[in-house]
């Protein structure tokens, strides 16, 4: 009995020690494919009757790793599995209201910080406007979104005074669709979008507008800056080799981005733009 | 009375006896550890999470400590013939039967009783409110266990453990898709109403004891809901264990 007892421990302290040897052999963090066995709903929820909830717990967890592991860890990023995965969550559990705002937020932002789809994004949010028809938030990042990433200031004007009629709505919605609609695309407007977007949000949510709202700082202070080289070049004559020329002229606003990233110059168009390096920097930022 | 009283407590000790609450630490185990993670992986839907999870945990366990259980209770006195000695004494073939539902029943009260405390548990402690509308939910998941508990003990008497154990585990899954049951006449059209009607009366319709979303997302369930959840669950326990009374007292003991 004593010799099985030892038997029996030393087998168990083989264990953590054969998987470290085949740690060191293969790697600790070997390449795992990720694959969708089911994609719809529908048959997930015929899997599972009466605990559909769980279910759409267990995809809405694995939504949010998959989403994070595309964006910060994988070398090749891809999100063909992000739609999908948040459909099931949607399909399994219909009133899961933060499904579809994140994962509107995930699929719409450029790629390779979202996934790029925001069509996607606003047919997912859609689909939760008409399942929680008396959910102002929702229908709000709808207008929103049709505001900034579909560029439909007129829809996401009507959208949002619908937003604001729901019981429970904020009146700032109201004026936000005047502004919207009356503005169109300014700076300020977006600002104002992604200020209520930040002051509402959670977590990944509010990070990604504190990017959008440092990014559109950036975009005022590229603009100083750009005058301020134009300046330089219609009062000397030649353009700033260096952008600690225009310091030196007397520019005295800031040559880094909100990130803290120098603005990168570049003399043969006499333009700063936001350095590529920096984490505000995305493609077709204006 | 006092001799279906003995039997139930008898039935509860052997539960304990054979560690049939051990499965009360997986689910120490399970809440302790969503309550650790869920925060950061979820964003913030911990506590929805906890209770779908902690919910869908009572109604799963449950489920199997009535359906494993459950089969074993009369059939395992059977076929070890422990049975007749029992029946020697001054105890009827009911009033056996009654004293085993009875103590399963009890060993699920309190192993669900448990489970219960330790999701509340798990919800105090991340301050995130103990919400008295799950007791609501926990109340027909427990009903449930009740009539899966009547339906092995009437399957076993009529058949063996074996196939007492998958008839009942087909049974209740069906009941569990009694909404497709009525969809049939859709996907079979020479389907007669009267016939889907009588399999939906003779399969136990789980989904009207799953409160567990209404409860979650905090939707109204009225104690009138509870009362006509709780007379069907009489209704349909009775009729099954009354034929289970019948087929036991006609059930020859070789």
């Amino acid at each position: 009995m004593k010799a099985l007892a030892v038997l029996a421990v030393l087998l168990a302290a083989a264990v953590p020690w054969t998987q470290g040897r085949i740690d060191a052999r293969l790697g600790t963090h070997r390449a795992q494919e990720e694959a969708l066995y089911l994609w719809s709903g529908d048959q997930v929820r015929r899997l599972a009757p009466g605990f559909e909830d769980l279910m759409a717990d267990v995809y809405w967890l694995r939504t949010v790793q998959y989403f994070g592991g595309q964006r910060v860890y994988a070398v090749n990023k891809r999100f063909d599995l992000l739609l999908p995965l948040v459909n099931i969550t949607v399909t399994l559990d219909p009133r899961m209201q933060i499904a579809y705002r994140y994962g509107a937020t995930f699929l719409a932002e450029a790629f390779p910080i979202g996934a790029g789809q925001p069509e996607a994004a606003v047919k997912l949010l859609e689909r939760g406007v008409r399942s929680l028809p008396r959910d102002w938030r929702l229908r709000q990042d709808l207008g929103l979104f049709h505001y900034y990433f579909l560029n439909d200031p007129q829809r996401a004007s009507q959208i949002l005074l619908e937003a604001a009629e729901i019981p429970g709505a904020p009146p700032f919605l109201a004026t936000l669709a005047a502004q919207v609609l009356m503005r169109g695309g300014d700076r300020e407007t977006s600002r104002q979008v992604w200020r209520r977007i930040f002051e509402q949000g959670e977590g990944p949510m509010r990070n990604n507008a504190a990017v959008h709202l440092a990014q559109l700082d950036a975009l005022d202070a590229l603009d100083n800056l750009n005058g301020a080289i134009l300046a330089y070049e219609r009062r000397t004559g030649a353009r700033p080799a260096v952008l600690d020329e225009i310091v030196r002229a007397g520019y005295r606003g800031p040559l880094v981005d909100p990130a803290g990233v120098p603005f990168a110059y570049d003399r043969s168009e006499g333009r700063a733009t936001l350095a590529r390096s920096s984490p505000l920097w995305r493609p077709n930022l204006k | 009375m006092r001799r279906v009283a003995a039997v139930a407590r008898n039935t509860f000790r052997e539960s304990v006896r054979e560690r049939v609450l051990y499965n009360l630490l997986f689910f120490a185990v399970i809440m302790t550890l969503s309550g650790l993670l869920l925060g950061e992986l979820s964003i913030r839907q911990d506590a929805k999470i906890i209770k779908d999870l902690g919910l869908a945990a009572i109604d799963l366990f449950g489920t199997l400590i009535a359906l494993f259980v459950g089969v074993g209770l009369v059939s395992k006195e059977i076929e070890r013939r422990s049975l007749h000695p029992l029946l020697a004494k001054p105890l009827s073939r009911d009033e056996f039967l009654l004293g085993k539902f009875a103590g399963l029943g009890f060993t699920l009260l309190v192993n669900v009783g448990l489970m219960t405390g330790g999701l509340y548990a798990t919800l105090l402690a991340l301050r995130r409110g103990a919400d008295p509308a799950l007791l609501k939910a926990v109340f027909a998941i427990y009903l449930a266990l009740l009539v899966t508990v009547a339906l092995t003990l009437l399957l076993s008497i009529l058949t063996s453990a074996a196939v007492a154990s998958v008839s009942t585990l087909c049974l209740v899954i069906a009941g569990r898709y009694s909404d497709v049951i009525l969809n049939l006449g859709d996907v079979v059209p020479g389907m007669p109403a009267w016939a889907l009607r009588a399999v939906m009366i003779l399969i136990p319709n789980f989904r009207n004891f799953d409160l567990k979303d209404r409860v979650v997302y905090g939707d109204p369930v009225s104690f009138g809901d509870l009362g006509w959840i709780t007379a069907y669950a009489v209704a349909y326990t009775g009729t099954v264990i009354t034929l289970a009374v019948i087929a036991l007292r006609r059930r020859e003991l070789t």
